[in-house]
């Protein structure tokens, strides 16, 4: 079959069964954006949690002067027992690194934190505690740690930075549950409807099929139009998505949440870039699958 | 070119078959009527001839395939063997004359350059050179029925299978139709017709096989066709009509077959 021939049906196709097109590229529009909606709150939560645990999973903070903490006797931490904890931490085994982080560096932290935030303004030296931050071998470990420095000298107290991470990643993983929950219906939607469409393409079409039949088309000439025909419906509706996603990205993320935290800990519009083509061949296949299995059931030679 | 051999074809739900242990054999470059009353299994026979309905019995054999042991891949291949024609036309509405024809071709791979060629000539052999971008619509149904006939004929197939061709037109037209079916016969195309006009069978005088509740009750070279006739009172040799391959062929139907696959 011509190229220019399989276009001009395909074409028609198209023209002809309009509403249907249109159904199944706004179904399929939507399943994808909440598919892809959860696959990028996943790459969130991965975001983070190797934003974290490449930085600290304990820390350690130490007392300073006028501590409110009972520990501290509202003492500030001596030199000696500041020793005393770094010798402790070196010495057990689940440690990998641990850094001292002084009450000027600690300063410094939380000003570029919170860059964008008028708490920013009213912190002073001194105010952020100087802290020890232990980088586990594993991060999960943490209990070994923080029961060993709970209530030691000189310790205001023991922060694991997963367990403040934790309630987020428990939002996270709800949003992506309900999207893909929510996706897989949509999905069985879309094909559902995709393989009435093709039903419908075929009916409208019967003529020109029982004429190609007779004339002698082979079976691929025939389906040909029909599955391209759905690949371009499809795919337009997973372009579609895509550019949604990077709007919802580009909104909530790069306009919203990075005035309060750290920039590197969240996704951006390029993250859309990589799940895009899982979502095109994911579809791409879907389509394919849907289309070969309707017409083997209704266009036999 | 087309042999049945004992064939029996039942539909689902049906107590008698529509066709009843048929036997015959149609050469190469003859011209066929098959004739009957309604429900006699003419269009059934067709179809079956066409792979459109597989025999439930009894073997087929189309231009050296058997139809039975075919694969459905291996029928497009058949099927560019054969064209065929309907009382309906069957014409696709929303293209023109030229593109009806050029359809054909098109959706069997043909090259542009062949297309091109083919197709006005075709159009000119059926008498509708000057007609080429007319929709379907507005023709008269004579001239539907021939661009029905050249897009059958435009692949030079070695059969055409003709369904009631002139059920659908006048006496005069009709005739027409039949001196055409007949011109591409002359020029080698193998023509079964179906058909229950029994003015063109007795114009034509040529082969014809009568069905009768689907047994074939007569097998006549240079026929007649006289539907008042009942089988017994007209035909005294309705008992025997069973078709025996005759041993003094001259011609081996085997390969005779072989150049047209
Ligand atoms: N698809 C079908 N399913 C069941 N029975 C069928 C089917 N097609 C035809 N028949 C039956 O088979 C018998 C032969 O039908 P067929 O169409 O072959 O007759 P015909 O000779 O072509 O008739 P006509 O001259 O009216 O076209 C009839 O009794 C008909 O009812
Ligand atoms: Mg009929």
């Amino acid at each position: 079959m011509r190229l220019g021939f399989l276009l001009g049906e395909i074409w028609t196709g198209l023209r002809r069964n309009l509403s249907m097109a249109i159904s199944v590229i706004l179904v399929t529009m939507v399943s994808v954006f909440l598919l892809g909606l959860g696959m990028l709150a996943q790459r969130q939560a991965d975001t983070m949690k190797g934003y974290w645990y490449d930085r600290i999973q304990v820390s350690i903070y130490l007392c300073t002067d006028g501590a409110p903490q009972p520990n501290c006797n509202e003492q500030a931490v001596t030199d000696a027992q500041k020793d005393t904890i770094a010798r402790q931490l070196k010495e057990m085994p689940e440690v990998d690194t641990v850094f001292e982080e002084d009450a000027q560096q600690a300063f410094d932290r939380f000003k570029e934190q919170f860059r964008n935030s008028p708490i920013a303004d009213t912190v002073q030296v001194g105010d952020i505690p100087e802290s020890f931050r232990v980088k586990l071998k594993d991060p999960t470990k943490f209990a070994v740690v923080s029961s060993q420095f709970e209530g030691a000298p000189g310790v205001a107290s023991v922060q694991d930075q997963e367990k403040v991470l934790r309630k987020f990643f428990q939002i996270i993983n709800g949003v992506t549950v309900f999207a893909l929950g929510l996706a897989a219906l949509m999905a069985v939607c879309a094909g559902l409807l995709m393989a009435t469409t093709i039903r419908q393409a075929a009916f409208v079409r019967r003529r020109e099929i029982s004429i190609m039949r007779l004339v002698g088309a082979s079976s691929w000439t025939i389906r040909m139009p029909f599955l391209i025909e759905m690949l371009i419906v499809a795919m337009v509706g997973v372009a579609l998505a895509v550019l949604m996603l990077w709007g919802a990205i580009q909104v909530i993320f790069n306009l919203g949440v990075n005035q309060v935290a750290l920039s590197q800990a969240w996704i951006g519009t390029s993250d859309v870039l990589v799940v895009a083509p899982w979502l095109f061949g994911g579809v791409a296949l879907v389509a394919l699958l849907t289309s070969l299995l309707t017409l083997r059931r209704y266009l036999r030679v | 070119m087309i042999r049945f051999e004992n064939v029996t074809k039942r539909y689902a739900l049906t107590a008698n078959p529509a066709l009843d242990d048929v036997s015959l054999e149609i050469e190469r470059g003859e011209f066929a009527f098959v004739v009957g009353k309604s429900g006699s299994g003419k269009s059934t026979l067709m179809r079956v001839a066409l792979r459109e309905q597989l025999a439930s019995e009894g073997t087929v054999m189309v231009a050296g395939h058997d139809l039975a042991a075919m694969s459905s891949r291996q029928v497009p291949r058949l099927r560019r063997e054969m064209g065929a024609v309907f009382q309906d036309f069957r014409l696709l509405p929303g293209k023109t004359v030229t593109q009806n024809v050029a359809f054909a071709l098109q959706v069997i791979g043909k090259p542009r350059h062949v297309i091109r060629s083919l197709v006005p000539e075709t159009l000119d052999m059926v008498g509708l050179a000057d007609k080429g971008k007319r929709l379907p619509h507005e023709l008269s149904g004579g001239e539907q029925q021939r661009v029905a006939i050249a897009r059958a004929v435009v692949n030079k197939p070695q059969i055409l299978l003709a369904d009631e061709p002139t059920g659908n037109l006048d006496p005069a037209t009709s005739l027409d139709i039949v001196h055409l079916l007949d011109r591409i016969n002359r020029a080698g195309t193998t023509i079964v017709m179906a058909t229950h006009d029994s003015a063109i069978v007795n114009a034509m005088r040529r082969r014809v096989i009568e069905l009768h509740e689907g047994r074939v009750i007569r097998d006549v070279a240079d026929g007649s066709y006289d539907p008042a006739l009942t089988p017994d009172e007209a035909r005294p040799d309705v008992a025997d009509v069973t078709w025996e391959p005759e041993a003094n062929e001259d011609i081996d139907p085997a390969a005779g077959y072989e150049g047209g696959a």
